[in-house]
């Protein structure tokens, strides 16, 4: 019968396999923060305004909730994680800059200087 | 050249202890020069980060996107770096190490950010990273290993040994060895055996174990599984407050994952180790933090503590021996598991080992959840990572641990942090609240803030702590009301001392700190308070005095506003406030353009 370990790696692989079907290995991907301090702050918004743009169409993005990163003061916090560039980190978003995100960054590119945490 | 080719490379330099003792702040200069001499600077960040936990091969240069992390840097190796790898793209693999612990994941995300640069995230590795509610990104990131570790192939007895060696102490606030309260729980006759969580967060301003549980519940619940194998239990409860919604709605679904995929339940991952959880709901008294009147609690008695020894390892739960830890200290078990005790207790100070997480909140620029290495000082919290003061005011105090801590002034803003330096500075590491003050703030009313805290959930049981906070509140009250009389700093003293040394529970013991501490080092206010009826902050409202001084050009504004008619006077002449009328709501202060009215 195969040990604990052998049968953790499995799981792993099988855990991993997972998330790559479900769009892992888009060119982008988008955090949105949700944790108690950041629903409070707005996030459940910000995540419908991208959730809504993916199943309308936005393609080649993958989006996943996470918890507290630690930034109180500005959430709600989004992340765009792309290979090879170093991740983007938004803060104070609110749904009208999911929008701008979603058609600045993640259609054009373009990284938004102004909301990006330092 | 495109607008976010501008950030193109991340440089992250160590700034630990042991890498500055191999000289890296010269290393910052030299790399400073050679950026800009190749005009790369505009295009590269550099950050300096806190302890990387691989301080026998520093100084440690990590270079991102790719996360290629350079060791034993020395200044000749910069102009290589910057040519070869910033410049054409190509790492230099003689100078590359790899080393892949837990924490680096977070890291690879946020370490260029300033406010995470000084930060070594060990116990939220994972928070703010994955998706608390799908197991699949915990197990694909090692997630559950270092169960699967133990169960092949370390006994439980090893397990033990591992986390004594590890050097880990209660994150809740004590600072008890780990180690030997799972040696203890071990040793115990009885059966069965219980573990619990206790995520009883009840301080004022305190975030910690709400946002570990939040973002990474699976990591407590892989800690408590593992302690159980340890000290032989079979059943685990997470003591969590009910005004925890999300958290316990996360927990509720990690957990039922984990036994969907055999993590919990009879016989673990084919091994014969068998293990349950199951949540219990709190009512959220702050009693019930300690652990015998949490043990209380769960029983279904009132939540009251009892005296010790017996200790819940030998005597908890219904009687049994019980193992209980605080959220953080469960979430650090899989890392020492799987990184090893000793690259654990490589990180820290002397007596403290890891590092500590803090919910830093007040009067500071970027509020927030940190995780620092034990040994970091309080001014690096404070300036380095929280920004400092908000509104460029000046520091006052540091309020660490709680309604159980003490309020440190800048003197002591150097102080390293671990469990023995903060105690000798007159304060307690406590569970993590960090409250920063500013000059804004009165001391004797945030003492009293604290005790009125303190006093409230009391929960009864012994005269000191009942009767004593209730007579030093009263005290307290008296003085912020102008109203204090000669001898009652002493009354305070006197009273706190006798609260400390005889109160039954951890909850007595230490209601008095933020008011003893503020005594001794912000003696002078509580003077003036007392002798001058005066508050220098203007923050005791009773003690505030209102009048209009001559730069009133009578225009009626404040006379509008009063709230009680208490200020009079004709149009463009001076005005003047009734003393006897005024209620001291500040409104006509608030209202004054011409910065006429004086309030002291």
């Amino acid at each position: 019968m195969a040990t604990p370990l052998e049968t953790i790696k499995k799981k792993r692989a099988e855990a991993i396999c997972r998330i790559i079907s479900k769009g892992y290995l888009s060119t982008k991907r988008v955090y949105v923060g949700m944790a108690t301090c950041e629903v409070a702050a707005g996030s459940k918004e910000v995540m419908e305004v991208f959730d809504n743009a993916i199943k309308n169409g936005l393609g080649d993005v993958y989006l996943s909730q996470k918890g507290c990163a630690g930034r109180c003061n500005l959430e709600p916090t989004v992340e765009v994680v792309e290979e090879n560039k170093i991740p983007v980190k938004y803060g104070k978003i609110n749904a009208e800059r999911a929008r701008e995100i979603i058609e600045r960054h993640l259609k054009r590119g373009e990284v938004i200087e102004e909301w990006v945490i330092r | 050249m495109k607008k976010d080719d501008k950030r193109q490379y991340a440089l992250i330099l160590c700034d630990g202890p042991a890498c500055l003792r191999k000289k890296s702040k010269n290393l910052e200069e030299v790399i400073k020069q050679e950026l800009d001499k190749r005009g790369m600077a505009d295009r590269v960040r550099l950050t300096l980060s806190g302890c990387l936990g691989m301080c026998d091969k520093g100084p440690i240069l990590i270079v991102n996107p790719g996360y290629v992390i350079y060791g034993g840097v020395t200044e000749h190796d910069i102009p290589a770096i910057v040519e070869q790898h910033l410049i054409n793209g190509e790492p230099i693999a003689r100078l590359e190490i790899n080393e892949d612990h837990l924490f680096n994941r977070f890291f690879r995300v946020f370490g260029d950010v300033g406010f995470f640069g000084k930060q070594m995230r060990i116990t939220l590795r994972n928070c703010g990273i994955i998706d608390p509610e799908k197991i699949d990104d915990y197990l694909s990131v090692r997630g559950y290993e270092a169960l699967a570790k133990v169960l092949t192939d370390i006994s439980p007895e090893d397990v033990v040994k591992e986390i004594k060696k590890s050097g880990l102490r209660g994150r809740g606030g004590a600072g008890y060895p780990t180690g030997i309260k799972w040696e203890l729980t071990r040793k115990s006759e009885g059966s069965p055996k219980y573990v619990i969580c206790n995520a009883d967060e009840g301080d004022p301003g305190a975030f910690m174990d709400r946002s570990a549980i939040e973002g990474d519940p699976h990591t407590v619940i892989e800690g408590m599984i593992i302690g159980g194998y340890a000290t032989g239990a079979d059943k685990g409860f997470v003591y969590i407050r009910a005004e925890y919604p999300l958290a316990i709605k996360r927990l509720e679904k990690a957990l039922g994952e984990a036994k969907t995929h055999g993590f919990l339940g009879k016989n673990i991952m084919g091994s014969d180790f068998s293990f349950d959880i199951e949540i219990k709901l709190g009512a959220g008294a702050f009693v019930c933090g300690e652990e015998t009147a949490l043990i209380h609690s769960i029983e279904g008695s009132r939540g009251m503590p009892r005296p010790r020894p017996p200790f819940p390892s030998v005597s908890g739960l219904f009687g049994k021996p019980t193992l209980i830890n605080n959220v953080e200290t469960w979430a650090n078990i899989p890392v020492i598991i799987l990184d090893g005790a000793d690259w654990f207790s490589s990180i820290g100070t002397e007596t403290s080992k890891g590092t500590k997480v803090f919910a830093v909140a007040g009067k500071v620029k970027n509020t927030g959840l940190v995780e620092v290495p034990m040994g970091t000082t309080l001014r690096e919290i404070i300036y380095d990572i929280a920004g400092g003061i908000a509104d460029d005011k000046k520091f006052k105090a540091v309020q660490t641990g709680g309604p159980s801590g003490g309020c440190l002034p800048e003197e002591y803003l150097d102080t390293k942090i671990d469990y023995e330096s903060l105690s000798k500075a007159g304060s307690i590491m406590g569970s993590g609240g960090m409250i920063v003050i500013d000059e804004d703030s009165c001391m004797v009313n945030i003492s009293k803030f604290f005790l009125e805290f303190t006093e409230n959930e009391s929960c009864g049981k012994c005269t000191p702590c009942r009767e004593g906070t209730k007579r030093m509140l009263e005290i307290l009250t008296r003085i912020t009301d102008g109203k204090g009389e000669e001898g009652d700093i002493e009354k305070l003293e006197r009273l706190g001392n006798m609260i400390k040394k005889a109160s039954l529970c951890g909850l007595g013991q230490s209601a008095p700190n933020p008011v003893l501490s503020t005594i001794k080092n912000f003696r002078e206010e509580y003077e003036e308070h007392i002798k001058e009826k005066k508050c220098r902050a203007s923050a005791c409202i009773a003690l505030l005095s209102y009048t209009i001084t001559d730069k009133c050009i009578g225009c009626m504004a404040c006379r509008r506003a009063c709230p009680v008619n208490a200020i009079s006077g004709e149009p463009k002449v001076k005005h003047v406030v009734d003393k006897t009328r005024c209620v001291k709501c500040g409104l006509c202060f608030n209202i004054c353009k011409f910065d006429a009215i004086d309030r002291r």
